[in-house]
Protein backbone atom coordinates (compact mmCIF):
# COMPACT_ATOMS: atom_id res chain seq x y z
CA UNK A 1 0.00 0.00 0.00
CA UNK A 2 1.52 3.42 -0.74
CA UNK A 3 1.84 5.96 2.06
CA UNK A 4 0.96 9.54 1.09
CA UNK A 5 1.82 11.48 4.62
CA UNK A 6 -0.29 14.60 2.94
CA UNK A 7 -3.37 12.40 2.17
CA UNK A 8 -5.91 12.69 4.59
CA UNK A 9 -9.42 10.66 4.50
CA UNK A 10 -12.74 13.34 3.09
CA UNK A 11 -13.28 15.24 6.00
CA UNK A 12 -17.23 14.56 5.41
CA UNK A 13 -16.58 11.04 5.32
CA UNK A 14 -14.17 11.03 8.43
CA UNK A 15 -16.99 13.29 10.31
CA UNK A 16 -19.82 10.39 9.41
CA UNK A 17 -16.98 8.02 10.23
CA UNK A 18 -16.52 9.84 13.75
CA UNK A 19 -20.62 10.20 14.04
CA UNK A 20 -20.77 6.43 13.49
CA UNK A 21 -18.05 5.79 16.75
CA UNK A 22 -20.37 8.54 18.77
CA UNK A 23 -23.24 7.12 17.96
CA UNK A 24 -22.09 3.35 19.00
CA UNK A 25 -20.63 5.13 22.06
CA UNK A 26 -24.30 7.01 22.85
CA UNK A 27 -26.44 3.81 22.53
CA UNK A 28 -24.27 1.13 23.88
CA UNK A 29 -22.44 3.35 27.21
CA UNK A 30 -25.66 5.84 27.51
CA UNK A 31 -22.69 8.17 27.02
CA UNK A 32 -20.92 10.47 24.82
CA UNK A 33 -16.92 10.37 24.07
CA UNK A 34 -13.70 12.49 26.47
CA UNK A 35 -10.76 13.28 26.77
CA UNK A 36 -9.99 16.18 29.52
CA UNK A 37 -11.44 13.76 32.49
CA UNK A 38 -8.42 11.36 31.80
CA UNK A 39 -6.17 13.92 32.27
CA UNK A 40 -7.65 15.05 35.35
CA UNK A 41 -6.77 11.28 36.22
CA UNK A 42 -3.34 11.47 35.52
CA UNK A 43 -2.85 14.61 37.56
CA UNK A 44 -4.23 12.89 40.55
CA UNK A 45 -2.55 9.98 40.06
CA UNK A 46 0.75 12.37 40.06
CA UNK A 47 -0.41 14.03 42.92
CA UNK A 48 -0.88 10.83 44.82
CA UNK A 49 2.58 10.32 43.96
CA UNK A 50 3.87 13.69 45.25
CA UNK A 51 1.34 14.39 48.06
CA UNK A 52 -0.30 11.70 49.68
CA UNK A 53 -3.80 12.35 50.94
CA UNK A 54 -4.58 15.57 49.30
CA UNK A 55 -6.72 14.45 46.91
CA UNK A 56 -9.01 13.11 49.41
CA UNK A 57 -9.28 16.74 50.81
CA UNK A 58 -9.91 18.41 48.08
CA UNK A 59 -13.58 17.79 46.75
CA UNK A 60 -13.21 17.66 42.69
CA UNK A 61 -10.36 15.77 42.75
CA UNK A 62 -11.65 12.60 45.46
CA UNK A 63 -14.63 13.00 42.81
CA UNK A 64 -13.05 12.17 40.05
CA UNK A 65 -10.61 10.05 41.76
CA UNK A 66 -13.65 7.44 42.34
CA UNK A 67 -15.99 8.46 39.31
CA UNK A 68 -16.55 5.58 37.16
CA UNK A 69 -17.25 7.27 34.33
CA UNK A 70 -13.92 8.98 34.26
CA UNK A 71 -12.35 5.86 34.67
CA UNK A 72 -13.90 4.68 31.77
CA UNK A 73 -12.57 7.63 29.90
CA UNK A 74 -9.10 6.35 30.78
CA UNK A 75 -9.60 3.25 28.63
CA UNK A 76 -11.20 4.81 26.19
CA UNK A 77 -8.22 7.32 26.40
CA UNK A 78 -5.62 4.50 25.88
CA UNK A 79 -7.82 3.19 23.11
CA UNK A 80 -7.13 6.87 21.27
CA UNK A 81 -3.39 6.50 22.00
CA UNK A 82 -3.52 2.60 20.44
CA UNK A 83 -5.59 3.94 17.68
CA UNK A 84 -3.79 7.27 16.88
CA UNK A 85 -0.35 4.98 16.97
CA UNK A 86 -2.01 2.31 14.47
CA UNK A 87 -3.37 5.04 11.83
CA UNK A 88 -0.53 6.99 12.15
CA UNK A 89 1.89 4.01 11.56
CA UNK A 90 -0.24 3.17 8.46
CA UNK A 91 -0.56 6.06 7.06
CA UNK A 92 2.97 7.03 7.05
CA UNK A 93 2.82 9.98 9.50
CA UNK A 94 4.28 8.64 12.94
CA UNK A 95 7.23 10.34 12.94
CA UNK A 96 9.06 11.93 16.39
CA UNK A 97 9.11 16.08 14.71
CA UNK A 98 7.87 18.91 16.18
CA UNK A 99 5.00 20.36 14.04
CA UNK A 100 5.11 24.58 13.72
CA UNK A 101 5.01 27.31 10.93
CA UNK A 102 8.08 28.06 9.14
CA UNK A 103 8.43 31.64 10.97
CA UNK A 104 9.02 30.22 14.52
CA UNK A 105 11.82 27.59 16.46
CA UNK A 106 11.44 25.04 18.01
CA UNK A 107 11.89 26.33 21.72
CA UNK A 108 9.04 28.58 21.49
CA UNK A 109 6.91 26.50 19.71
CA UNK A 110 7.40 23.60 22.60
CA UNK A 111 6.62 26.55 25.02
CA UNK A 112 3.43 27.76 23.33
CA UNK A 113 1.81 24.28 23.12
CA UNK A 114 2.27 24.05 27.03
CA UNK A 115 0.86 27.01 27.41
CA UNK A 116 -1.95 26.15 25.16
CA UNK A 117 -2.60 23.16 26.83
CA UNK A 118 -2.58 24.67 30.57
CA UNK A 119 -5.39 26.87 29.40
CA UNK A 120 -7.33 24.47 27.88
CA UNK A 121 -6.85 21.92 30.72
CA UNK A 122 -8.31 24.83 33.36
CA UNK A 123 -10.86 25.83 30.60
CA UNK A 124 -12.11 22.01 29.62
CA UNK A 125 -12.88 21.91 34.11
CA UNK A 126 -14.64 24.80 33.93
CA UNK A 127 -16.68 23.84 31.24
CA UNK A 128 -17.40 20.18 32.47
CA UNK A 129 -15.71 18.40 29.06
CA UNK A 130 -13.76 19.52 26.20
CA UNK A 131 -14.09 19.81 22.79
CA UNK A 132 -15.12 15.73 22.85
CA UNK A 133 -16.76 15.87 25.83
CA UNK A 134 -18.69 18.96 25.66
CA UNK A 135 -18.63 20.32 22.03
CA UNK A 136 -19.09 17.13 19.93
CA UNK A 137 -21.43 14.53 22.46
CA UNK A 138 -23.07 17.30 24.25
CA UNK A 139 -23.46 19.15 20.62
CA UNK A 140 -25.50 16.24 18.85
CA UNK A 141 -27.42 15.92 21.89
CA UNK A 142 -28.65 19.47 21.15
CA UNK A 143 -27.83 20.46 25.12
CA UNK A 144 -27.65 24.46 25.59
CA UNK A 145 -24.39 24.28 27.32
CA UNK A 146 -22.81 22.79 24.86
CA UNK A 147 -23.97 24.78 21.71
CA UNK A 148 -23.00 27.86 23.90
CA UNK A 149 -19.51 26.25 24.31
CA UNK A 150 -19.02 25.81 21.12
CA UNK A 151 -19.79 28.87 19.62
CA UNK A 152 -17.38 30.21 22.70
CA UNK A 153 -14.51 28.14 21.16
CA UNK A 154 -14.26 29.31 17.72
CA UNK A 155 -15.18 32.68 19.23
CA UNK A 156 -12.09 32.61 21.43
CA UNK A 157 -9.76 30.74 18.20
CA UNK A 158 -10.99 33.63 15.68
CA UNK A 159 -10.22 36.60 18.23
CA UNK A 160 -6.70 35.17 18.51
CA UNK A 161 -5.46 33.92 15.44
CA UNK A 162 -4.08 36.86 14.22
CA UNK A 163 -1.87 37.14 16.93
CA UNK A 164 -0.31 33.86 16.71
CA UNK A 165 -0.21 33.99 12.91
CA UNK A 166 4.11 34.08 13.10
CA UNK A 167 3.46 30.26 14.82
CA UNK A 168 1.52 28.85 12.31
CA UNK A 169 1.85 30.72 8.39
CA UNK B 1 -36.40 1.22 25.40
CA UNK B 2 -33.74 -0.73 24.14
CA UNK B 3 -30.96 1.67 23.97
CA UNK B 4 -28.56 2.62 25.67
CA UNK B 5 -27.46 -1.09 26.76
CA UNK B 6 -25.05 -0.08 29.70
CA UNK B 7 -23.44 -3.17 30.43
CA UNK B 8 -21.41 -4.28 33.35
CA UNK B 9 -18.39 -1.88 34.37
CA UNK B 10 -15.88 -4.11 33.53
CA UNK B 11 -17.12 -4.97 29.93
CA UNK B 12 -17.55 -1.08 29.20
CA UNK B 13 -13.91 -0.90 30.07
CA UNK B 14 -13.37 -3.45 27.16
CA UNK B 15 -15.35 -1.89 25.02
CA UNK B 16 -14.06 1.63 26.16
CA UNK B 17 -10.78 0.57 24.45
CA UNK B 18 -12.39 -0.53 21.23
CA UNK B 19 -14.72 2.94 21.33
CA UNK B 20 -11.29 4.83 21.82
CA UNK B 21 -9.67 3.09 19.25
CA UNK B 22 -12.35 3.74 16.34
CA UNK B 23 -12.35 7.63 18.12
CA UNK B 24 -8.24 7.72 17.76
CA UNK B 25 -8.47 6.18 14.46
CA UNK B 26 -10.46 8.23 12.43
CA UNK B 27 -9.17 11.62 14.36
CA UNK B 28 -6.05 10.99 12.91
CA UNK B 29 -6.90 9.66 9.30
CA UNK B 30 -8.93 13.18 9.40
CA UNK B 31 -5.87 14.70 9.80
CA UNK B 32 -6.28 15.96 13.98
CA UNK B 33 -2.90 14.98 14.92
CA UNK B 34 -1.12 17.16 12.92
CA UNK B 35 -1.53 20.92 14.13
CA UNK B 36 -0.88 22.90 11.24
CA UNK B 37 -4.16 21.32 10.04
CA UNK B 38 -6.31 22.09 13.31
CA UNK B 39 -5.25 25.66 13.89
CA UNK B 40 -5.85 26.26 9.95
CA UNK B 41 -9.19 25.96 10.91
CA UNK B 42 -8.84 29.66 12.50
CA UNK B 43 -7.12 31.33 9.40
CA UNK B 44 -10.11 30.39 7.34
CA UNK B 45 -8.53 28.45 4.40
CA UNK B 46 -8.68 24.76 5.58
CA UNK B 47 -12.41 24.11 7.29
CA UNK B 48 -11.51 20.44 8.09
CA UNK B 49 -12.09 20.64 11.93
CA UNK B 50 -15.78 22.46 10.81
CA UNK B 51 -16.09 19.86 8.58
CA UNK B 52 -15.63 16.98 10.69
CA UNK B 53 -16.61 18.31 13.54
CA UNK B 54 -20.06 19.00 12.14
CA UNK B 55 -20.58 15.71 10.18
CA UNK B 56 -20.24 13.95 13.10
CA UNK B 57 -22.57 15.75 15.36
CA UNK B 58 -25.26 15.74 12.18
CA UNK B 59 -24.79 11.66 12.10
CA UNK B 60 -24.48 10.97 15.59
CA UNK B 61 -27.49 13.16 16.37
CA UNK B 62 -29.65 11.93 13.27
CA UNK B 63 -28.53 8.53 14.52
CA UNK B 64 -29.89 9.12 18.22
CA UNK B 65 -33.47 10.65 16.56
CA UNK B 66 -34.10 7.62 14.33
CA UNK B 67 -33.77 5.07 17.22
CA UNK B 68 -35.93 7.48 18.97
CA UNK B 69 -38.58 7.18 16.34
CA UNK B 70 -38.47 3.36 16.18
CA UNK B 71 -38.97 3.00 19.51
CA UNK B 72 -35.25 1.92 20.13
CA UNK B 73 -34.18 4.73 22.37
CA UNK B 74 -35.74 8.20 24.27
CA UNK B 75 -33.82 10.46 22.67
CA UNK B 76 -33.92 13.16 25.72
CA UNK B 77 -33.90 10.23 28.43
CA UNK B 78 -30.74 9.73 26.69
CA UNK B 79 -29.50 13.33 26.54
CA UNK B 80 -30.22 13.40 30.38
CA UNK B 81 -27.99 10.55 30.66
CA UNK B 82 -24.97 11.37 28.72
CA UNK B 83 -24.86 15.22 29.01
CA UNK B 84 -23.68 17.41 31.84
CA UNK B 85 -26.19 20.20 33.15
CA UNK B 86 -25.65 23.65 31.51
CA UNK B 87 -23.58 25.97 33.76
CA UNK B 88 -23.90 28.81 31.09
CA UNK B 89 -21.45 31.48 32.93
CA UNK B 90 -18.23 29.02 33.04
CA UNK B 91 -19.01 27.73 29.90
CA UNK B 92 -19.34 30.22 28.00
CA UNK B 93 -16.11 31.78 29.33
CA UNK B 94 -14.21 28.65 29.78
CA UNK B 95 -15.30 28.08 25.62
CA UNK B 96 -13.64 31.22 25.16
CA UNK B 97 -10.08 30.34 27.32
CA UNK B 98 -10.38 26.65 25.39
CA UNK B 99 -10.80 28.19 21.81
CA UNK B 100 -7.38 30.35 22.80
CA UNK B 101 -5.96 27.21 24.14
CA UNK B 102 -7.00 25.82 20.86
CA UNK B 103 -4.79 28.25 18.66
CA UNK B 104 -2.32 28.73 21.55
CA UNK B 105 -1.75 25.06 21.05
CA UNK B 106 -2.71 24.33 17.71
CA UNK B 107 -4.29 21.12 19.26
CA UNK B 108 -7.65 20.52 21.46
CA UNK B 109 -7.59 17.79 24.27
CA UNK B 110 -8.27 14.88 22.63
CA UNK B 111 -6.40 15.62 19.77
CA UNK B 112 -3.63 16.18 21.32
CA UNK B 113 -3.51 12.97 22.32
CA UNK B 114 -3.71 11.47 18.86
CA UNK B 115 -0.68 13.72 17.86
CA UNK B 116 1.04 12.62 20.81
CA UNK B 117 0.57 8.79 19.82
CA UNK B 118 1.73 9.65 16.50
CA UNK B 119 5.13 11.08 17.79
CA UNK B 120 4.56 14.86 17.71
CA UNK B 121 6.37 16.30 20.72
CA UNK B 122 4.68 20.04 20.65
CA UNK B 123 1.49 17.33 21.54
CA UNK B 124 3.53 15.87 24.12
CA UNK B 125 3.55 19.44 25.82
CA UNK B 126 0.06 20.51 24.89
CA UNK B 127 -0.86 16.96 27.32
CA UNK B 128 0.89 17.78 30.16
CA UNK B 129 -0.18 21.23 30.00
CA UNK B 130 -4.04 19.54 29.92
CA UNK B 131 -2.62 17.35 32.94
CA UNK B 132 -1.68 20.91 34.70
CA UNK B 133 -4.54 22.74 34.03
CA UNK B 134 -7.62 20.23 35.01
CA UNK B 135 -5.25 20.20 38.62
CA UNK B 136 -5.10 23.62 38.79
CA UNK B 137 -8.97 24.21 38.45
CA UNK B 138 -9.89 21.26 40.03
CA UNK B 139 -7.37 22.89 43.06
CA UNK B 140 -9.54 26.36 42.49
CA UNK B 141 -12.94 25.47 41.50
CA UNK B 142 -14.56 24.51 44.99
CA UNK B 143 -13.22 27.19 47.05
CA UNK B 144 -15.17 30.65 48.14
CA UNK B 145 -15.04 33.07 45.05
CA UNK B 146 -14.23 30.82 42.47
CA UNK B 147 -17.29 28.32 43.15
CA UNK B 148 -19.75 30.86 42.92
CA UNK B 149 -18.15 31.19 39.13
CA UNK B 150 -18.37 27.89 38.74
CA UNK B 151 -21.59 27.31 39.21
CA UNK B 152 -22.77 30.25 37.76
CA UNK B 153 -26.02 30.24 35.41
CA UNK B 154 -26.92 26.28 36.59
CA UNK B 155 -29.97 25.57 33.76
CA UNK B 156 -29.78 21.65 34.61
CA UNK B 157 -30.04 19.74 31.95
CA UNK B 158 -31.28 22.55 29.64
CA UNK B 159 -31.97 21.27 25.50
CA UNK B 160 -32.19 23.76 22.58
CA UNK B 161 -35.92 22.64 21.91
CA UNK B 162 -36.69 23.87 25.14
CA UNK B 163 -34.93 27.11 24.65
CA UNK B 164 -36.91 27.71 21.30
CA UNK B 165 -40.26 26.46 23.37
CA UNK B 166 -41.02 23.63 21.22
CA UNK B 167 -43.22 20.70 22.77
CA UNK B 168 -40.78 17.91 24.43
CA UNK B 169 -42.23 15.22 22.06
CA UNK B 170 -41.74 16.60 18.33
CA UNK B 171 -39.01 19.68 19.35
CA UNK B 172 -35.72 17.30 19.29
CA UNK B 173 -36.87 15.63 16.03
CA UNK B 174 -37.43 19.61 14.63
CA UNK B 175 -34.62 21.64 16.08
CA UNK B 176 -32.05 17.90 14.33
CA UNK B 177 -33.82 19.12 10.83
CA UNK B 178 -33.23 22.48 11.21
CA UNK B 179 -29.42 21.81 12.31
CA UNK B 180 -28.82 19.32 9.83
CA UNK B 181 -30.06 21.99 7.29
CA UNK B 182 -27.68 24.63 8.92
CA UNK B 183 -24.49 22.15 8.81
CA UNK B 184 -25.47 21.47 5.41
CA UNK B 185 -25.62 25.06 4.47
CA UNK B 186 -22.32 25.73 6.26
CA UNK B 187 -20.67 23.07 4.99
CA UNK B 188 -21.42 24.68 1.22
CA UNK B 189 -20.17 27.93 2.76
CA UNK B 190 -17.10 26.20 3.92
CA UNK B 191 -16.08 25.12 0.33
CA UNK B 192 -16.67 28.18 -0.81
CA UNK B 193 -14.80 30.39 1.22
CA UNK B 194 -11.68 27.43 1.05
CA UNK B 195 -11.71 28.52 -3.11
CA UNK B 196 -11.77 31.91 -2.04
CA UNK B 197 -8.32 31.62 0.08
CA UNK B 198 -6.78 28.70 -1.74
CA UNK B 199 -4.26 30.50 -2.88
CA UNK B 200 -2.60 31.75 0.14
CA UNK B 201 -3.03 28.14 1.38
CA UNK B 202 0.53 26.86 3.83
CA UNK B 203 1.42 23.50 1.33
CA UNK B 204 1.30 21.58 4.29
CA UNK B 205 -2.31 22.27 4.91
CA UNK B 206 -4.16 21.50 2.13
CA UNK B 207 -8.17 21.02 2.13
CA UNK B 208 -9.50 17.64 0.60
CA UNK B 209 -12.32 19.32 -1.58
CA UNK B 210 -15.88 17.46 -0.87
CA UNK B 211 -15.71 15.96 -4.07
CA UNK B 212 -18.54 13.12 -4.90
CA UNK B 213 -18.10 11.91 -1.53
CA UNK B 214 -18.92 15.12 0.41
CA UNK B 215 -22.37 15.14 -1.98
CA UNK B 216 -23.41 11.46 -1.03
CA UNK B 217 -22.95 12.99 2.56
CA UNK B 218 -24.96 16.17 2.23
CA UNK B 219 -27.59 13.86 0.44
CA UNK B 220 -27.42 11.33 2.87
CA UNK B 221 -27.95 13.29 5.81
CA UNK B 222 -30.99 15.24 4.47
CA UNK B 223 -32.48 11.95 3.49
CA UNK B 224 -32.01 10.54 7.27
CA UNK B 225 -32.78 14.36 8.71
CA UNK B 226 -36.39 13.59 6.24
CA UNK B 227 -36.71 10.20 7.64
CA UNK B 228 -36.65 11.28 10.94
CA UNK B 229 -39.15 13.71 10.34
CA UNK B 230 -41.63 11.75 8.27
CA UNK B 231 -41.28 9.18 11.22
CA UNK B 232 -42.19 11.71 13.72
CA UNK B 233 -45.34 13.01 11.48
CA UNK B 234 -46.66 9.09 11.04
CA UNK B 235 -49.06 8.77 14.31
CA UNK B 236 -48.15 4.99 14.57
CA UNK B 237 -48.18 5.32 18.29
CA UNK B 238 -44.75 3.73 18.31
CA UNK B 239 -42.94 6.59 20.71
CA UNK B 240 -45.73 6.67 23.03
CA UNK B 241 -45.74 3.13 23.03
CA UNK B 242 -42.88 2.17 24.13
CA UNK B 243 -41.38 5.04 26.43
CA UNK B 244 -41.28 2.39 29.60
CA UNK B 245 -40.03 4.31 32.64
CA UNK B 246 -36.65 3.64 33.88
CA UNK B 247 -36.01 1.98 36.63
CA UNK B 248 -34.45 3.28 39.86
CA UNK B 249 -33.69 0.92 42.89
CA UNK B 250 -34.78 1.34 46.28
CA UNK B 251 -31.09 2.15 47.07
CA UNK B 252 -31.01 5.27 44.71
CA UNK B 253 -34.20 6.38 45.34
CA UNK B 254 -33.68 6.30 49.31
CA UNK B 255 -30.51 8.47 48.38
CA UNK B 256 -32.85 10.80 46.61
CA UNK B 257 -35.69 11.14 48.86
CA UNK B 258 -32.66 12.11 51.57
CA UNK B 259 -30.30 14.25 49.45
CA UNK B 260 -32.69 16.20 47.17
CA UNK B 261 -36.39 15.20 47.74
CA UNK B 262 -37.24 18.62 46.05
CA UNK B 263 -36.68 16.76 42.75
CA UNK B 264 -38.39 13.87 42.77
CA UNK B 265 -42.24 13.41 42.57
CA UNK B 266 -43.32 9.81 44.06
CA UNK B 267 -46.39 8.57 43.15
CA UNK B 268 -47.62 5.49 45.07
CA UNK B 269 -50.05 3.85 43.11
CA UNK B 270 -51.27 1.37 45.57
CA UNK B 271 -54.77 1.31 47.13
CA UNK B 272 -55.72 4.06 48.78
CA UNK B 273 -55.92 2.23 52.33
CA UNK B 274 -52.54 0.28 52.06
CA UNK B 275 -51.02 4.18 50.62
CA UNK B 276 -51.88 6.15 54.05
CA UNK B 277 -50.97 3.15 56.15
CA UNK B 278 -47.66 3.17 55.23
CA UNK B 279 -45.91 5.23 52.09
CA UNK B 280 -42.00 6.72 51.20
CA UNK B 281 -41.80 9.74 52.60
CA UNK B 282 -43.29 12.93 50.54
CA UNK B 283 -45.21 9.92 48.33
CA UNK B 284 -48.74 11.41 46.84
CA UNK B 285 -51.35 8.24 47.39
CA UNK B 286 -52.75 8.14 43.36
CA UNK B 287 -54.47 5.04 42.85
CA UNK B 288 -53.84 3.74 39.63
CA UNK B 289 -57.36 4.51 38.18
CA UNK B 290 -56.67 7.70 39.49
CA UNK B 291 -53.71 8.99 38.07
CA UNK B 292 -55.24 10.12 34.96
CA UNK B 293 -57.05 12.79 36.91
CA UNK B 294 -53.30 14.17 38.09
CA UNK B 295 -53.06 16.08 35.04
CA UNK B 296 -49.72 14.86 34.95
CA UNK B 297 -49.33 15.68 30.78
CA UNK B 298 -49.62 19.74 31.96
CA UNK B 299 -47.23 19.04 34.81
CA UNK B 300 -43.89 20.94 35.48
CA UNK B 301 -41.35 18.55 34.69
CA UNK B 302 -38.41 19.98 36.77
CA UNK B 303 -39.09 16.98 38.98
CA UNK B 304 -38.19 12.93 38.26
CA UNK B 305 -41.84 11.80 38.42
CA UNK B 306 -41.10 8.10 40.60
CA UNK B 307 -43.71 5.65 40.39
CA UNK B 308 -44.31 2.93 42.83
CA UNK B 309 -46.58 -0.21 42.49
CA UNK B 310 -47.65 -2.84 44.97
CA UNK B 311 -45.68 -5.33 42.46
CA UNK B 312 -43.58 -4.62 39.56
CA UNK B 313 -44.92 -2.54 37.08
CA UNK B 314 -45.39 -4.06 33.71
CA UNK B 315 -45.53 -1.35 31.38
CA UNK B 316 -45.76 2.31 32.58
CA UNK B 317 -49.33 3.70 32.59
CA UNK B 318 -50.24 5.71 30.02
CA UNK B 319 -51.03 8.74 32.28
CA UNK B 320 -47.80 8.84 33.38
CA UNK B 321 -46.44 8.00 30.09
CA UNK B 322 -47.44 11.78 28.96
CA UNK B 323 -45.55 13.04 31.88
CA UNK B 324 -43.31 15.73 30.02
CA UNK B 325 -40.11 14.99 32.11
CA UNK B 326 -38.22 11.83 33.30
CA UNK B 327 -40.41 8.92 34.32
CA UNK B 328 -39.04 6.48 36.83
CA UNK B 329 -40.71 3.10 38.22
CA UNK B 330 -39.47 1.82 41.59
CA UNK B 331 -37.64 -1.74 40.75
CA UNK B 332 -39.75 -4.56 42.69
CA UNK B 333 -42.52 -2.24 43.81
CA UNK B 334 -43.44 -1.48 46.70
CA UNK B 335 -42.43 -5.13 48.31
CA UNK B 336 -38.92 -4.16 47.21
CA UNK B 337 -39.15 -1.26 49.35
CA UNK B 338 -40.33 -2.61 52.41
CA UNK B 339 -37.61 -5.04 52.21
CA UNK B 340 -34.95 -3.08 51.56
CA UNK B 341 -35.92 0.00 54.08
CA UNK B 342 -38.33 -0.95 56.46
CA UNK B 343 -36.74 -4.29 57.46
CA UNK B 344 -33.88 -4.20 59.76
CA UNK B 345 -30.71 -5.13 57.61
CA UNK B 346 -28.86 -8.13 59.13
CA UNK B 347 -25.62 -7.41 60.90
CA UNK B 348 -22.69 -8.62 58.97
CA UNK B 349 -20.63 -11.82 60.79
CA UNK B 350 -17.57 -10.68 62.53
CA UNK B 351 -14.57 -10.43 60.39
CA UNK B 352 -16.79 -9.29 57.11
CA UNK B 353 -15.23 -7.46 54.74
CA UNK B 354 -14.96 -3.77 54.82
CA UNK B 355 -17.26 -3.47 51.95
CA UNK B 356 -20.30 -5.28 53.88
CA UNK B 357 -19.52 -3.44 56.98
CA UNK B 358 -20.35 -0.32 54.73
CA UNK B 359 -23.14 -1.71 53.24
CA UNK B 360 -24.36 -2.50 56.70
CA UNK B 361 -24.21 0.83 57.98
CA UNK B 362 -25.58 2.54 55.16
CA UNK B 363 -28.97 0.29 55.39
CA UNK B 364 -28.86 0.74 58.88
CA UNK B 365 -28.90 4.32 58.72
CA UNK B 366 -32.05 4.39 56.14
CA UNK B 367 -33.90 2.11 58.51
CA UNK B 368 -33.51 4.20 61.18
CA UNK B 369 -34.31 7.14 59.51
CA UNK B 370 -37.16 5.47 57.72
CA UNK B 371 -38.93 3.83 60.20
CA UNK B 372 -38.36 6.95 62.93
CA UNK B 373 -38.96 9.30 60.61
CA UNK B 374 -42.66 10.88 61.35
CA UNK B 375 -42.67 14.40 60.16
CA UNK B 376 -43.38 15.04 56.52
CA UNK B 377 -39.78 15.83 54.49
CA UNK B 378 -38.81 19.11 54.16
CA UNK B 379 -40.84 21.28 51.77
CA UNK B 380 -40.21 22.19 48.10
CA UNK B 381 -37.68 25.31 48.62
CA UNK B 382 -39.08 27.93 46.47
CA UNK B 383 -35.35 28.82 45.52
CA UNK B 384 -34.14 27.71 42.14
CA UNK B 385 -33.35 23.75 42.68
CA UNK B 386 -30.02 24.37 41.38
CA UNK B 387 -29.11 27.00 43.18
CA UNK B 388 -25.60 26.53 44.11
CA UNK B 389 -25.01 25.05 47.42
CA UNK B 390 -22.65 26.24 50.17
CA UNK B 391 -18.93 25.26 49.74
CA UNK B 392 -17.27 23.29 52.73
CA UNK B 393 -20.72 22.65 54.52
CA UNK B 394 -19.86 24.63 58.11
CA UNK B 395 -20.74 23.85 61.18
CA UNK B 396 -20.52 20.36 63.15
CA UNK B 397 -21.52 18.58 60.04
CA UNK B 398 -18.14 19.60 58.18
Amino acid sequence: MQRNPDKFWNPYLAGVALGLVLLTSFLVMGSGLGASGASLRAGIAAIDLLVPGHVASTPPLARAAESEHVTWLVFEILGVLLGGVVAAYTSGRLKREVLKGPRIGNGARLALALAGGLLMGAAAKMTRGCTSGQALSGGALLSVGAWAFMFSVFGGGYALAFFLRRQWR
Amino acid sequence: MTFPILPAHELGLVLAVLIGFGFGFVLERAGFGRANKLAAQFYGHDMTVFKVMFSAIVTAMLGVVLASVVGLADFKALADHATSSTFLVPMVAGGFLLGAGFIVSGYCPGTSFVAMASGKIDALMTVIGVVAGQVLWAELEWRPGFATFHNAGNLGNFYLWELFRLPASSGPFVVALAVTVMAVGCFVGAEKLERVLAARADPRAIATPAGRPGRFVFAGLAAAAAFGLVGLATPTGAREGTRDAAGITPLALARRVFDEPWKVRIVDLRPIEACSAKRIPGAECVPAEKLDALGLADADPARDLVLVASEPLAGTPAAAAAYPGRVLALEGGWAAWEAFALAPPAPPAAGAPAADLEAYRLRAGIHAAMTGMKAAPPPVPTASPGAPRKAGGGGCSG
